[in-house]
Formats: C-alpha cells, structure tokens, sequence
C-alpha cells in the first residue's frame, strides 16, 4: 500500500453526492464515499446486482454501466478493452457484493484476473444477500443465522465457513490483493492509491457491515466492523507482486471473538462451543499470518 | 471460401477493435481465422479469451458501451448460455455471428436463434456465404444506425455453409471503409462531456411498461432501416438480398408459394424454377428478416397469393413453427386471406432434398383449388 493521505486531504472533489438510498447504517456509503474520492473523476463504474448497485445508483455522478449478476468480470474487461481500443484511458473499477463476487460472479471474475485486465475489483462484502432480504451467500460466516440459514430446534445457523477469496485472488498470481475494512480508512485510502497507480487485476476486498442483515444498532457500524478486526475474525493484509505477504494492521493482542460477535443478533444464539470454534479459528488463521508476513506466498 | 471464413471476413473487413468468443461446433473456426488476423497484423483489435459465452457477451457488451466496435460468434449451446446478457443489454449495437446448431444434434436447424426472438436483437438469416460476409457487413450498419443503437444477429446453417466452401467475393476494404464509417458512440464515457449530459444520452430503455412500448416502437422501426441499407449495399457493391427482409424468387404470376430460410432456400430456388417450367404455379419468399417480424411484407403476400406454404426449420415446443405462426398472426385480418399451411423440416440439420420441397410446393399450389389436410406435416426426417 502507499503511505496514505488521510480522507480530508486526498486530492479532488468528493464525488459522492449527499444522500444516498442505502440503509441507515450502511457501510458501504462510507466505503464508496473514500473510494471514489481517492479513484477521481475521470473513473467509469460499474455494477451487478446487489446491495452496492441500489445504494450508490443515485449518488454516485460518474461514468456507469449495470449487467447481468454472473457478468462483473466480463463487463470491466469488456469496457477496459474497449476504452484502450478507442484510445482513452480511464480507471475502469467493478464495485459488487459478496455475491457477485464469491457466488455467482466468481467465474468471470477468476478469468479476468487469469487474463490480468487493467481494472479494479472491489468486494463490498456484507456477508450474505442483503439486498433480497438477507440469504446466506458463500462469504457468509459459519453459525450466522440467515434467512435461508434460520436458527431453529433442528439448525445453528449457516453449515460452512467462510470462502477465502481474497487468497483465491492471489493465487491468480495478480499485481494486487488486499483486504480492508471500513473500520479502517486510512488502511483502506492508502491501498486504493496504491492499486490507482497499477497496472493488471487489482482486487480489493473490503467488510462492510449491515446492521439489517447483521442485526445491530446502525450507530454501531464502525464498531463492529473494528472489532471484527481487532479480533482476528477479518484481518487486514495485502498482497503485492503476485506474492509478497505483509498484514497492515496487527493489533498487540487480539480481542476475544465474543466482543465482536455478541453485538450482532445473527450470532445471538451462539454456545461456548460455538464461541470456541471460532475463537480457535481466528487465533489459527492469525498465527498463521504472522508467520508468513514480511514474506513470499507459496503461490 | 467456407462460410465461417466468409463471416471473418466480414468482421476483418468492418474493422472491429473488440473481439470475444468461446469455442463451440460448429462456430469455432470463425474466431480462430479472426485470432489468425490478429496475430499476423493483418487485423488490429482486441481479442478477450473469456471462460464462457456468456462473458463474451457481456465482454463485448462492455466494449460497445466503451465505444468500440464488437463482434463474438456462438453456436446453439453458447447461444442459449448468452441469453441472459442478450436480454439485458439490448441498447447496444453488438453484431453477433451465429453458426446454427440445433439442440438436439451438432447439425442446424433455427431453433437455437429463434428461441431468443423476445431479446430486441434485429435477426437475419443468411443463404450462403456470399450472402453470409455481405450480412456481417450489412449487420453493423444497421445495428450502429444512429437511430437504432441496437443489436443485430446473424445466422448461418452449421456445416452445411460454415464447413462448406463456396465462390465468395471479397470486397475492396477501402470501399467498404467509405461505406461504414468508424463507430460513432455518443454513449461512451467521455471525460470532457459533463455527466449529467452524458447521462441523458445513454440509450438504456428500463421502468414501467411505457417503456416496453417504446422499445417495440423503436425495434420495430429497424425494418426501414435494414431495407435501406440493403439498398445502399446494393448501390455501393452491387449486391442485395431482395428487399433487406425477404425475396421474392420467381414468384410473377404465381398462384401459390413457399417460404424458406437459410440455406433451404437455396434447394427451393431450383425446385420452383423447375416447378415452373413445368407450368406449375407456385413461387419462393426467402424470408431473410425474422425480427423484427417483417409484417407489412407478409401482409403484402398475402394480397398477391391463394397459399403460402411456410417451412419452418425451427419448433417452439408445443407451439409449433415459428415461421408459420407469426404468418397466420400478420394476415389473419385480411379478409381475402389465402391458406397458410404449414411443414416441419431439415430439423436437427436432417437432409432436405428437392424431392422434399417439391412435395410441400405441390401440396401448397393443390391447396389452391382443393381441400388439403390442414395439419402441419412433418417432411423427411430421419
């Protein structure tokens, strides 16, 4: 990542108009509003069904084109190939879900990054479909309740973990992979200048809270979304050349899983064992990180 | 020259800057001679190697929006794959080669392309491989037409033409160039135009049903278009395809005739010539338009002929043919309406021989003057 300019004083004019049809709450308002600042104007977006299309159609006065749910990793290569042959050049950034992304999109976007095509992908990952009223979705997280993952005498939740996608990206062998927070806008500006300035398939995965989906106060967005940082379960890391492994945030000490989870009602019927599993996930997940950070993936 | 030769050619010759496709039988071939170009010089675009027809759909699609000037090719299968991006993105002037294959076989039949009839891509189907470069190049200049900005699709009969190599005259590029100009793409991101009025400018028909209503319209008016630019084809090369939407073959002073498609067409034009030197009465409407449905030209044979006998190459399951259907829809109110009876053949690229023909051509001119079984009869067939 470059040393990032902090929000006030990155170069250009907010782009995001005031106003935005996202729920109260919403991360992905604030993660848009820092990304298009930080991209510019001379920026053309695109999207795919889901939560990021609704919330920013109105709000965003950029260069725009929607397509089909399966086709975000066509449609940016489409668009930045087109753009070359005509002769301009523009950032041309994907900006979809969790689904769009992991699910459904997951096809198109593993062949656009295999053929390296100069675009940006942003996973605004909320960790199920919110927009149709909150499915699970393969980011969701193992024993969030759903609404096709509902909790009942004969179900704890959803059955799988998590889809690591970030690392699926950067076994592309791709110029940039990292994972943000909206917690964490610093860490976030400084990777989006960073990917601005390459060339090749820059993916970006960044969590983005929903306190409908979710189920917490939406004055407590940033909240939980730190503590999910602070607490291993979403860690904050880039991949840079292809292979190069550095974490960008490592807290002294990680914070029990619980102080993140118990704020949100998905979780609300977790048991110790539940808690454990978990809890032993993250510690495993962030030792393991410690011990490749600084150093080459075995990509 | 092979049919899938003759429509590389035609996109070599428009000077398309993007290029995306997938491998399917039969149209591989098409974009390995266009893959060729390109890695020879002889051709300058981009070519997108996506995993899957329906990205190279909405790769091309996206190209379009960019303001280059596209082109992808599929086969039955990959068509239907496509159908989705079809759907959606009917707003942009994309050309598309289709090398039919049926569903049921790797040999054509019309399904595969008419199942996507309620997509807004204008529709025409191509004879030969003369008639298959001249409609690649026809194709964007009606898709590009200022105004329609839609997207068009063409077709050619798997194997029978794409494997088959026939005389093909190759225009001069120079002339086509002065003929289709560089893609003007007032809907393209451009930096120095203010987004609100760039905006305002994006062709994209979405809402309530007004909005279903004025993409019709608009479709619909691309008959006109596609009749001129036959036209002006024809002045500038010398070649064109009846009217742009169908063709009448020795049809003067017929009582009955016989419409076909594709490559059928072909087979029939001997058939009626002998027919009429026979003294038989019956003539041939190759029907080279299928949409937008060209209604007032079936309407107009309708007034000039006793019986039209319709070969569909196509089926909608449980509906019957295609051809057929929309015949008897356009003319049902003409009072003085002729018999319209209907054949199934040639489906799953099953052969189709003069003998066949003769037969659906005798039965239509017999309906003329006699009672006939009015059901639709299946002809051939393995």
């Amino acid at each position: 990542m470059s040393k990032p300019t902090p929000f006030q004083r990155v170069e250009g004019e907010e782009i995001m108009a005031l106003g935005n049809s996202s729920c109260q709450g919403c991360g992905h308002a604030t993660l848009a509003r820092i990304t298009f600042k930080v991209l510019g104007k001379n920026t053309v977006y695109t999207s795919v069904p889901g939560c990021i299309w609704i919330a920013l159609q109105g709000s965003i006065p950029l260069y725009w084109r929607g397509t089909v749910f399966e086709g975000g990793g066509a449609l940016i290569s489409g668009i930045a190939n087109g753009l070359e042959a005509v002769g301009k050049e523009m950032i041309v950034v994907g900006f979809y879900g969790d689904g769009g992304t992991a699910d459904i999109g997951l096809q198109a976007m593993s062949a656009a990054a295999e053929r390296n095509e100069n675009v940006l992908w942003i996973c605004a990952d909320n960790e199920a479909y919110m927009n149709t009223g909150g499915q699970r979705s393969g980011l969701t997280p193992i024993y969030a309740s759903t609404t096709t993952t509902p909790v009942a005498s004969e179900s704890r939740g959803k059955k799988s973990n998590k889809k690591n996608v970030p690392f699926i990206m950067a076994a592309h062998n791709i110029p940039y992979v990292a994972t943000a927070s909206i917690a964490y806008p610093n860490d976030l500006i400084g990777k989006l200048q960073y990917a601005k300035e390459l060339k090749g398939f820059k993916y970006i995965h960044v969590q983005s809270p929903c306190p409908t989906g979710w189920g917490f106060d939406p004055a407590r967005t940033i909240k939980v979304a730190r503590l999910m940082v602070e607490s291993g379960i979403w860690p904050l890391y880039e991949v840079t050349g292809g292979n190069n492994f550095k974490l960008t945030y490592k807290p002294r000490e990680l914070k029990p899983v619980k102080e993140a989870l118990i704020l949100q009602g998905r979780f609300r019927h977790l048991d110790d064992s539940e808690y454990e599993y978990i809890q032993g996930q993250a510690v495993e997940r962030w030792r393991q990180l410690l011990n490749v950070d600084g150093k080459k993936l075995p990509l | 020259m092979v049919g899938n030769k003759a429509v590389a050619y035609g996109a070599k010759l428009a000077r398309v800057q993007v290029i995306s496709a997938y491998p399917i039988t039969p149209q591989t071939t098409i974009v390995q001679y266009l893959a060729e170009f390109i890695a020879n010089g002889e051709m300058k675009a981009h070519f997108i190697e996506v995993e899957s027809e329906l990205s190279a759909m909405v790769a091309v699609q996206g190209a379009s929006f960019a303001g280059a000037r596209v082109f992808t090719a599929t086969s039955g299968p990959g068509l239907f794959f496509m159908h989705h991006p079809m759907m959606e993105g009917a707003d942009l002037p994309v050309v598309m080669g289709v090398v039919h294959r049926s569903n049921k076989s790797m040999q054509p039949d019309h399904t595969d392309l008419m199942a996507q009839r309620d997509n807004g891509w204008i529709q025409l189907y191509c004879e030969n491989n003369q008639e298959a470069l001249d409609t690649a190049l026809m194709s964007y200049k009606i898709a590009e037409d200022p105004r329609l900005s839609t997207p068009t699709v063409f077709g050619i009969d798997g194997y029978i033409l794409s494997y088959t190599a026939e005389p093909v005259e190759v225009p001069d590029q120079e002339m086509v160039d002065e003929w289709l100009p560089p893609l003007k793409a007032p809907w393209a991101p451009d930096i120095h135009l203010p987004v609100q009025e760039w905006k305002k400018r994006q062709g994209r028909m979405y809402g309530s049903q007004k909005a279903w209503l004025e993409h019709d319209t608009k479709f619909r008016s691309s008959l006109g278009v596609i009749r001129e630019v036959n036209a002006g084809f024809e002045k500038t090369f010398g070649r064109s395809y009846g009217n742009g939407l169908i063709e009448e073959h020795n049809c003067e002073g017929a009582d009955a005739v016989i419409t076909a498609m594709g490559t059928i067409a072909s087979t029939a034009r001997v058939v009626v010539d002998d027919l009429r030197s026979e003294g038989k009465n019956v003539g041939l409407i190759k029907l080279k338009c299928y949409r937008p449905f060209p209604v007032d030209e079936i309407r107009g044979l309708a007034k000039k002929y006793h019986a039209i006998g319709v070969i569909d190459r196509n089926i909608s399951l449980g509906g019957g043919g295609n051809v057929l259907n929309e015949t008897r829809s356009a003319i049902y109110d003409i009072a003085e309406r002729p018999k319209v009876l209907g054949f199934h053949t040639g489906m799953s690229g099953d052969e189709v021989t003069p003998q066949m023909i003769r037969r659906i051509a005798e039965k239509t001119l017999k309906s003329v003057s006699e009672p006939v079984p009015t059901a639709v009869e299946w002809v051939g067939g393995a």
